[in-house]
């Protein structure tokens, strides 16, 4: 279980430091994560940018097949993200709500590239996302957006029909030289042609400790403990394959999305009903703005939101049955207008430093080699935070239920389309 | 253009524009309404209808089968959706007009020169976005909102884990609120019409207050309850936000439903259906609606 308390130095908040750290330290290491073959068009660096990307930028073979992208830096770079996933200071930090201008690493790429940012918190659910863009990209029209965030099976599926640009992996250096080597050779593209991880993390369970308590009400260690409380206090995640991976994980099946039988989805299904008849609710991110409410007192929710952005009482626990662990990626949407700027901004998120920081806000799992280290300097207090370092005993116990055969796909959809009432 | 010849100028209008265009005149009349009508309704229609008897996803495109498996699913697997709709859009048609009908009379009879301001405090919530209405009725009704902690912590006449917001209650509550200037308006429209000396007249023909409001008042603002409750209950069946932001998987109702087959599911067929059913539907319930109030006496 997480404390708040425990990862914040008495006195200087988590926020406090990173606001001075960020405008402190922040020119000198931000010149590295330009790369060197931004040219002519990136605003002249400092000096250091020469010596740090060179040895990422040495080992990159530019892929032929990929038609050059004019190097012109281009915005406002329409960036779709969902909540709580990225670095924020000041008010915004506060409230755990992006405002313009309220992000250091953003502004810090705004500055240095001179080019806008259009960061919209806009996915609270991939496929609810998804299906706003789906009309244009099926007519082939673009999308609106630059770089958007989707999770593993809906990335997939983008990627499987084409709808994403080849990114020319000559103006990403970092991330070629930086992404985790867990990570490289997904089953969908496995050699990054189309995607650079954005964060990964885990889902389990979240809970207001002080409402729990008020209530004489045990606070949950495992996922059938969300069974014992008032069903309308409780959200599951309109994901439906969070929600259906950890309920089979209560149920004590092996929630991998390879061996799913549809019997299987329907048992947790079965098992989800009563709830539902007593008021429980299926919610994306918004589970957020419940929490700030006191609305629900405990929910199936993603690793770091509660830490970034919850309030005091707000904890998250691994449940004993275990956790389902996912990647959300970036990708350029077919036809995106300022797929060179998306090009950078992806880059940019690969240097250690910028890594760092917004884990720091974020507490989700970086993708990049080192911002482990960089984020240990910054803030020291993350050490052996297991949201950002899950122990062994947590990565033992963790789930991949994202691959799902399009039969289960289609089971899991309808199942929970009627759990849903929809 | 009528007026093309000094002669023509001199003459009336209408006759000029018959002499011209001869029978076409009302056609030509209507034409920027009927086009309209074709463009934004006709053919989307006809569009939506074709969609519900196909098969196919916007991805592999449709094909027309000409089967009704999307009528069978709608009617088979939505019916309580469907029942909540009818259920929840009658109830916020009742409660506006238990509501609205008091104050429209109010500023219609006792409004004086205050008329109009009391009319625009009635419309004045308009001005913020219904999605922030909507929105704002869930802090209002929180757990720990306004409304409730002062009940549970201070007078301590609730129990802690009382709940209005995610229920049928404030589903209701919401369609309610946020439709109830349509009741209202229609309604003033026909009070204000009323001609006063007609309830002095039953007074004068020995009618007490009641019997003159039964009689007289009532039967005359017939035609404000009929619109009024149209307005209301046509959108309040449709509307989904309501139910999305207020109610629970329970108290969806079948604009949830369609919302979710067109725009997530990718279900266009049975979405489609759904939405031709709640059309058909909506005529008919009109349709018996107007027989049985009397549609000459409401119209004329």
């Amino acid at each position: 279980m997480i404390d708040r308390d425990e990862r914040e130095t008495p006195g200087l908040s988590r926020r406090r430091f990173l606001q001075g750290s960020a405008m402190a330290g922040f020119a000198a290491f931000l010149a590295a994560c330009t790369g060197t073959k931004t040219g002519a068009s990136t605003p002249p660096s400092t000096a250091a940018s020469a010596s740090a990307p060179a040895a990422a930028s040495a080992s990159v073979e530019p892929t032929a097949s990929v038609a050059a992208t004019p190097k012109v830096v281009t915005g406002p770079l329409k960036f779709a993200n969902w909540p709580a996933y990225i670095d924020l200071a000041g008010k915004a930090g506060d409230e755990g709500v992006y405002a313009p201008g309220s992000s250091p690493s953003l502004e810090e790429f705004k500055k240095q590239f001179k080019v806008d940012v259009d960061y919209e918190e806009k996915i609270g659910d991939n496929s609810a996302f998804v299906e706003t863009i789906k009309p244009a990209l099926v007519g082939k029209l673009p999308t609106g957006w630059d770089l958007v965030v989707l999770t593993d099976w809906m990335a997939s599926k983008i990627v499987a029909n084409g709808w994403a640009e080849k990114i020319d992996q000559a103006n990403v250096p970092n991330c070629v030289a930086n992404i985790r080597d867990a990570l490289k050779g997904s089953s969908w593209d496995a050699t990054n042609d189309y995607h650079y991880p954005w964060q990964s993390g885990m889902t389990g369970i979240g809970f207001n400790a002080k409402t729990l308590k008020a209530n004489n009400i045990k606070e949950p260690t495992k996922i059938a403990d969300l069974w014992n409380i008032p069903s309308d206090k409780v959200t599951f995640l309109s994901e439906a394959r969070d929600t259906f991976g950890l309920v089979l994980l209560k149920l004590g099946v092996n929630a991998d999305g390879a061996t799913t039988t549809p019997e299987q989805l329907q048992q947790a299904a079965a098992d989800i009903q009563p709830l539902v008849d007593g008021g429980l609710r299926f919610t994306g991110n918004e589970y957020l703005q419940d929490f700030g409410q006191k609305k629900v007192w405990a929910a199936f929710v993603w690793s770091g939101d509660l830490a970034s952005s919850g309030g005091p009482d707000d904890k998250f626990v691994f449940p004993e049955e275990g956790t389902l662990i996912w990647t959300d990626n970036m990708l350029i949407p077919k036809g995106a207008a300022n797929k060179y700027t998306a090009e950078l901004m992806m880059n940019y998120v690969y240097d250690p430093k910028v890594a760092a920081l917004l884990e720091a806000y974020i507490y989700y799992v970086s993708p990049v080699k080192g911002a482990d280290a960089e984020l240990k300097k910054l803030d020291a207090s993350t050490e052996g935070n297991p949201l950002l370092f899950p122990t062994p005993d947590v990565i033992a116990k963790q789930h991949n239920f994202q691959a799902l055969s399009d039969d289960n796909e289609k089971v899991l959809n309808d199942l929970y389309a009627k759990l849903a009432g929809n | 253009m009528t007026a093309a010849t000094p002669t023509a100028r001199s003459a009336p209008r209408g006759p000029t524009l018959r002499a011209r265009f001869g029978r076409a005149v009302p056609y030509l009349l209507l034409a920027p309404g009927l086009i309209w009508l074709v463009l934004f309704y006709v053919i989307p229609a006809v569009q939506m209808f074709t969609y519900s008897i196909s098969t196919g996803t916007l991805e592999t495109g449709f094909t027309m089968t000409f089967g009704l498996d999307a009528y069978a699913t709608a009617i088979d697997r939505f019916g309580k959706q469907f029942l909540n709709s009818i259920l929840y859009g009658g109830l916020a048609t009742f409660f506006t007009l238990a509501i609205g009908f008091p104050v429209a009379y109010t500023i219609a009879f006792r409004g004086g020169r205050y008329k109009n301001l009391i009319l625009f405090l009635v419309i004045a919530p308009f001005f913020t976005s219904f999605l922030i209405r909507t929105i704002s009725w869930k802090i209002l009704l929180g757990d720990e909102g306004p409304l409730l902690a002062p009940l549970k912590h201070v007078l301590h006449v609730l129990p802690g884990n009382f709940s209005i917001l995610n229920t049928a209650v404030a589903q209701v509550a919401g369609l309610t609120y946020n439709f109830l200037p349509f009741m209202i308006l229609p309604l003033y429209v026909a009070l204000e019409k009323i001609d006063v000396r007609l309830i002095e007249a039953a007074e004068d023909l020995y009618a007490d207050r009641r019997a003159a409001f039964r009689r007289v008042t009532l039967p005359l603002a017939l035609p404000g309850v009929f619109a009024g409750s149209l307005l209301t209950f046509i959108p309040a069946m449709g509307d989904y936000i309501n139910a999305d932001l207020l109610g629970n998987p329970s108290t969806r109702m079948i604009g949830n439903v369609i919302q979710n087959r067109l725009l997530l599911q990718n279900d266009y067929p049975v979405g489609s259906a759904l939405s031709f059913i709640l059309m058909a539907g909506i005529l008919v319930a009109v349709a018996v609606y107007a027989r049985a109030l009397g549609t000459e006496q409401l119209t004329g």
